[in-house]
């Protein structure tokens, strides 16, 4: 086991350090180059001697990287060029909001994608289930964006039920006003999720209902509620692991997009401010940041599926 | 059966679904109006402050913007935006994952590992991100969407492409080409290829959706094709900020990029189910990313 992880781990580092040297190269492909990214456009040639200097630019590129990767790993990722103040404080501070919000939204994917797929699954190809199946359709269809507007226009706009733009509050400060601002942005990304647990979550137990087992359960008179529970959905749930980590990627995207569409002060925002800025060590530290989290997280489920497949081989 | 006598029939099976039906109809309403937009007297940038955030009326069907231009026109050259971003951004992917796939499928080995590892690289990050990132350094431009939304496409071409390549390598037909002495180049492209388009058609469509999708998000973030060229995430970037003055504002421009990315979608289904029937489909290693 703790060899099949050391070699996932093996395989992952050059991709990690190829993306990396993708990020740290970013600077170096801005029209001016790093140079321009720090002292601005219209410096002297003594300020451009100056900071050439100070930042080590003078030096062999590979020499500069192996540098900028140094001072990444024990967490320095420079200083934003706007606000002065370091990349890691800026981002931490964003951190716990979008992490916050992540959870919330796997929460009602779960809520709404668990049962569609069960009930989908257990009467399959019934009206029931083309509706559960457009639904789900729908929900990864529609644009994140433009759901989340719908959902401000009838809760916010209309009813006067919800804020329009969601602030930040940790869950143990306020646990009421967290709800009410984190409620449109976790719908919207979880009505999402929900449509891709729901289709994937139902292929897998249309499959597993037609098995020998479930047979066997209930010629023994299992009651269908056991039947379900207990057998079919934790096998089904198996290959639904794999899916959860096929799935990650588009849930940052979402979250980047859900983030600026309600405002929601997350990490998501802050890559876009920092685009929208031209503050490139703050970009470079978003992407990396994001990049090792999306990494880790794939490795997770990885090694979660071979902990709870047993016929996984990780010899 | 010739070539065009077997598009026919496969035409034919693909409209007996409804699903399929409504959106090529959808689909040719949308293109039609993208490419004759010239010659529906609707102008997309005239201004009128006046009659600004109107509520749709017969002047002007989907309403007025804040500068008082009309949202439907925008919305139509919107579409032109976004249909000529997407075919542009399909064309980039299909250019440079289909010839990736081919190689690495067809020799294997060092090229394949080496191909494949590099593919690999594009997809450590999610595409929304790796275009963001793309755009960052660019600069904020239509050529730079266009790039940044086709770059992300590559992965998907290439994966389809190989796993087609390695179902076709070993096959007879391939293997006499090899025999009386067909270069490896003509036999990728003029042997294996043609008989590969199947999947890879189906990749068009939902790479198109995709796209579409991509565009219109970076659009929304402020990081895509820069105003004032017409483009449904613009519009819906800029209608957020009078949800309560002119809900329709985003409401409506939303709906056709919403009805647009569900009619590539639906479409997408049908084929993959078409092709499913005729067991034509080795591995359709349909990737969404979604933002």
């Amino acid at each position: 086991m703790i060899g099949y992880v050391l070699r996932r781990i093996t395989q992952l580092l050059p991709v990690l350090l190829i993306a990396s040297l993708g990020i740290w190269a970013m600077i170096y492909a801005v029209p001016g180059g790093p140079i321009g990214v720090i002292v601005g456009e219209n410096a002297t040639q003594e300020q451009i001697d100056a900071a050439t200097r100070q930042f080590g630019l003078d030096r062999p590129v590979l020499v500069q990287y192996g540098a900028w990767l140094k001072n990444a790993l024990v967490g320095d990722l420079g200083v934003s060029i706007h606000s002065r103040e370091p990349v890691l404080d800026l981002i931490a501070q964003r951190l716990p909001a979008t992490i916050q919000l992540a959870i919330a939204s796997t929460l009602v994917a779960l809520l709404l994608g668990i049962p569609i797929a069960i009930t989908s699954a257990l009467f399959p190809d019934s009206w029931l289930d083309r509706a559960l199946s457009g639904w789900s359709a729908l929900a990864l269809g529609v644009p994140t964006f433009w759901l989340g507007i719908l959902l401000i226009l009838l809760f916010a706009v209309e009813l006067r039920w919800l804020p329009s733009a969601s602030g930040y509050v940790p869950f143990w400060e306020s646990p009421i006003q967290m709800m009410r601002n984190i409620a449109l942005p976790a719908l919207t990304l979880g009505v999402y999720v929900s449509g891709i647990l729901a289709r994937f979550l139902r292929a897998s137990l249309v499959g597993e209902l037609q098995a020998d087992y479930v047979r066997t359960a209930r010629s023994k008179g299992l009651r269908e509620r056991d039947i379900i529970g207990r057998h079919v959905l934790r096998n089904a749930l198996l290959p639904f692991v794999t899916i959860v980590g096929l799935m990650m990627a588009n849930f940052i995207g979402g979250t980047v997009v859900t983030e600026a569409v309600f405002t929601y002060p997350g990490l998501g925002r802050l890559l876009i401010t920092a685009i929208s800025t031209r503050d490139y060590p703050l970009i470079q530290g978003c992407i990396l940041v994001i990049l090792v989290i999306y990494v880790a997280i794939n490795m997770t489920v990885d090694v979660l599926y071979a902990y709870i497949d047993p016929r996984i081989e990780y010899a | 059966m010739n070539r065009m006598m077997r598009a026919s029939a496969m035409t034919r099976r693909l409209l007996t679904r409804k699903g399929a039906l409504f959106s090529l109809i959808f689909l040719a309403a949308i293109t039609g109006a993208a490419a004759f937009a010239d010659l529906l007297s609707l102008d997309p940038l005239s201004q009128d402050l006046v009659n600004a955030l109107e509520k749709p009326s017969a002047a002007h069907w989907f309403g007025t913007d804040e500068l008082g231009r009309d949202i439907m026109a925008r919305a139509v050259y919107g579409a032109r935006t976004s249909l000529l971003t997407a075919a542009g951004a399909v064309g980039i992917a299909a250019m440079v994952g289909i010839p990736i796939g081919l190689v690495a499928g067809f020799f294997g080995g060092w090229r394949d590992a080496v191909l494949m590892r590099a593919v690999d690289v594009l997809l450590a990050l999610p595409g929304i991100l790796f275009a963001m990132a793309m755009i960052a350094v660019l600069g904020r431009s239509q050529t730079a969407a266009l790039i940044a939304v086709g770059v992300t496409g590559i992965p998907s071409f290439a994966r389809v492409t190989r796993a087609q390549v390695l179902a076709l390598r070993k096959r007879d037909f391939v293997t006499a080409v090899e025999a009386f002495g067909g270069t490896s180049t003509y036999n990728m492209f003029r042997t294996i290829l043609p008989n590969a388009w199947s999947p890879i058609l189906v990749q068009v469509v939902v790479l198109a959706s995709v796209a579409i999708l991509l565009e219109a998000a970076l659009a929304f973030l402020g990081v895509g094709i820069p105003p004032p060229t017409p483009s449904w995430g613009e519009m819906l970037r800029t209608g957020k900020s009078f949800l309560y003055e002119a809900p329709y504002y985003a409401v409506l421009p939303g709906l056709v990029l919403t009805l647009t990315i569900l009619s590539f979608d639906s479409l997408g289904r049908s084929l993959t189910w078409l092709l499913e029937d005729r067991h034509e489909l080795v591995e359709l290693n349909v990737e969404r990313a979604k933002p």
